[in-house]
């Protein structure tokens, strides 16, 4: 197939594969338990790879066991937000009317409010477990894909072979999954690609702000930490307590966006003529 | 349709404005009450700093917050609170939370509208370059640059760039607003010491909103190259840079202006962030120290003020767009 060829689509698979991988085997790959306590800030050495913060915590398991709330919580918002997003676009387009506009004038609202004051006050008042983050995140991200969706869906009601469909006796919902969501595919798998860059990159923000579930261990957490931390960039220890988990979120994100972007032509055909 | 006349565009703005400001305010009123567990529920939380684990305490603060009267009640006391410019009373400082809001304000408004004026400025400038030369080295080293500019976690570009700028090479403080305990000697010394404070966490937070700015206008800047006003005008013998600026430039500037009112959401998330980072003295700083605090009252006026802020701007962009735009004023 000649996605395979492009190397943007295949760096972007391969920093994604990489970080599910990770995080579906980080009992296996973390050295230590990510919370026992051991020497604190110890630089890194064949004991601790990437040494320890200041209560002594490997580092390295910790980012190990960081890629499992971001993917466990990044992915299952943008499943939420991909889920709602088709189908309120899709109902959307083809119910039409007056449902259309109230559909539109809700999105016109979540699209305007600032999102991550209203995610604090949410996430904190229902409590910043992982199932609520989803949920959450995923709610303030449907407006924009249901908004794509809508738009295409629109212009695929015009074409013949919906028509035809509908013609022929076939009813919305019919017409919504035999024909409307087959030639979406491509879309809807491009929206959801970027979709996960962007939750992971919330998900990321809510944790620094301390907004992450206390029983995992996260990214954001544990920048929030290292910066917390006195005098932080005075002494070493920002080089290996700071960056990696600044890095794996910037790697984590780099994928999933550099997925999409690779993936962009093939959802949208008009492109393809245009790349040399 | 009969044509319309120029003042109805604004009056349908001005109404949508308004409808999504009351949606919103009666969302601030009803989401603590909805959700699963409420501020008392926080309040009493074990990981909470004010945790107290007691029946008749929990009964005391809910009749001090006034939550054990009927909803309606409540509602009213909510409406007349907002009119009056009440926004309740803070649970960690015990003041009133109008007074640290209006406090804040001024500072991330600064930072806001800094930042913006930054990136516009080299984001526009560098898109309109890159999409008129596109395919050059100089093209694709930006495209590639802005991209994953794009898509970094802005805190944690924030903490490297206080490690360069502020620890390594000195040049910037290393966070807050102003000098503290300082009394500058004048007004300009004043204002170079807020610059000082002002310049790395704008810089930061313009990076992002650059690179948005720059892939927005490049991707528009593009379409519009083979446009046949462009033709025209080679055709005619004008000079590539008013071709470049004037031509295509201005045209594309329309859809970018449009697009930016819907950026300024994602910059006021950055700024809370950065805000954080630097600590600097704005909104951002007060939603971190109430999340700290599970301040309840303060986050809700936050998320208020800076939805009203948010509204107003894009209410602002929007009658700005007619004024660019010859077509949507019919």
């Amino acid at each position: 197939m000649r996605v395979r060829a492009d190397p943007v689509v295949v760096a972007g698979a391969v920093l994604t594969l990489a970080l599910v991988a990770t995080a579906a085997l980080a009992p296996a790959i973390a050295p230590y338990d990510p919370r026992a306590l051991g020497p604190p800030l110890a630089p890194p050495s064949g004991a601790h790879l990437l040494g320890t913060n200041d209560i002594g915590q490997d580092i390295a398991s910790q980012v190990v066991w960081g890629a499992r709330s971001a993917v466990t919580v990044s992915l299952g918002a943008a499943l939420v937000a991909v889920v709602l997003g088709v189908a309120v676009g899709l109902g959307s387009a083809l119910v039409g009317g007056a449902a259309d506009t109230v559909a539109m004038r809700v999105l016109d609202v979540f699209l305007a409010v600032p999102q991550l004051p209203l995610l604090v006050l949410v996430a904190a008042l229902a409590g910043p477990r992982q199932a609520n983050l989803v949920v959450v995140i995923g709610l303030l991200r449907w407006p924009d894909i249901a908004r794509q969706v809508r738009s295409q869906a629109r212009s695929l009601r015009q074409r013949g072979w919906v028509s035809a469909a509908r013609g022929f006796g076939g009813g919305l919902g019919h017409v919504a999954r035999h024909h409307l969501l087959p030639a979406l595919g491509p879309v809807v798998v491009t929206l959801a690609v970027t979709t996960v860059a962007q939750t992971l990159l919330v998900e990321a923000g809510l944790a620094f702000l301390g907004l992450a579930d206390p029983t995992a261990v996260s990214w954001g957490l544990m920048v929030n930490r290292a910066l917390r931390f006195p005098g932080i960039f005075f002494i070493d220890a920002w080089r290996w307590w700071l960056l990696p988990p600044g890095l794996a979120i910037s790697l984590g994100v780099l994928g999933f966006m550099l997925l999409g972007v690779g993936l962009e032509p093939y959802a949208n055909p008009r492109w393809r003529r245009r790349s040399p | 349709m009969p044509p319309r006349r120029r003042g109805h565009r604004g009056w349908r703005l001005a109404g949508g404005y308004l409808l999504t400001l009351a949606v919103l305010v009666h969302l601030n009123f009803l989401l603590p009450r909805l959700m699963p567990g409420d501020p008392v529920d926080a309040l009493l939380d074990a990981q909470s700093p004010s945790y107290v684990q007691d029946g008749a305490a929990r009964a005391e603060l809910e009749r001090y917050y006034g939550l054990d009267e009927p909803l309606t009640t409540q509602y009213g006391r909510y409406l007349a609170g907002l009119a009056r410019g009440d926004l309740g009373s803070s649970i960690r400082y015990g003041r009133p939370v109008a007074d640290l809001v209006a406090e804040r304000l001024p500072w991330t408004v600064l930072l806001l509208g800094s930042s913006m004026l930054l990136a516009a400025a080299v984001g526009l400038a560098l898109g309109v370059h890159s999409a008129w030369r596109r395919g050059s080295a100089a093209d694709r080293g930006l495209l590639t640059l802005f991209l994953t500019v794009h898509n970094l976690p802005v805190f944690f570009v924030g903490a490297l760039a206080v490690l360069v700028f502020s620890v390594e090479l000195g040049w910037t403080p290393l966070g807050g607003t102003r000098t503290p305990f300082d009394d500058p000697a004048n007004l300009l010394a004043a204002a170079a010491d807020v610059g000082a404070h002002l310049a790395l966490p704008a810089a930061v937070l313009a990076s992002g909103l650059a690179a948005s700015y720059y892939l927005t206008m490049r991707a528009t800047m593009v379409g519009e190259l083979g446009a046949d006003y462009l033709v025209l005008g080679r055709a005619k013998g004008l000079s590539e840079r008013r071709l470049k600026y004037r031509y295509a430039g201005r045209n594309s500037l329309l859809v970018v202006v449009t697009w930016s009112a819907l950026r300024l959401e994602g910059l006021v998330t950055a700024s809370v962030l950065v805000e954080v980072v630097f600590a600097y003295q704005g909104l951002g700083g007060l939603i971190f120290d109430a999340v700290s605090f599970r301040d309840y009252p303060v986050m809700q006026a936050c998320f208020l003020v800076l939805t009203v802020l948010v509204l107003t701007a894009n209410l602002l962009a929007d009658l700005a767009c007619g004024r660019l735009d010859p077509r949507t004023r019919a």
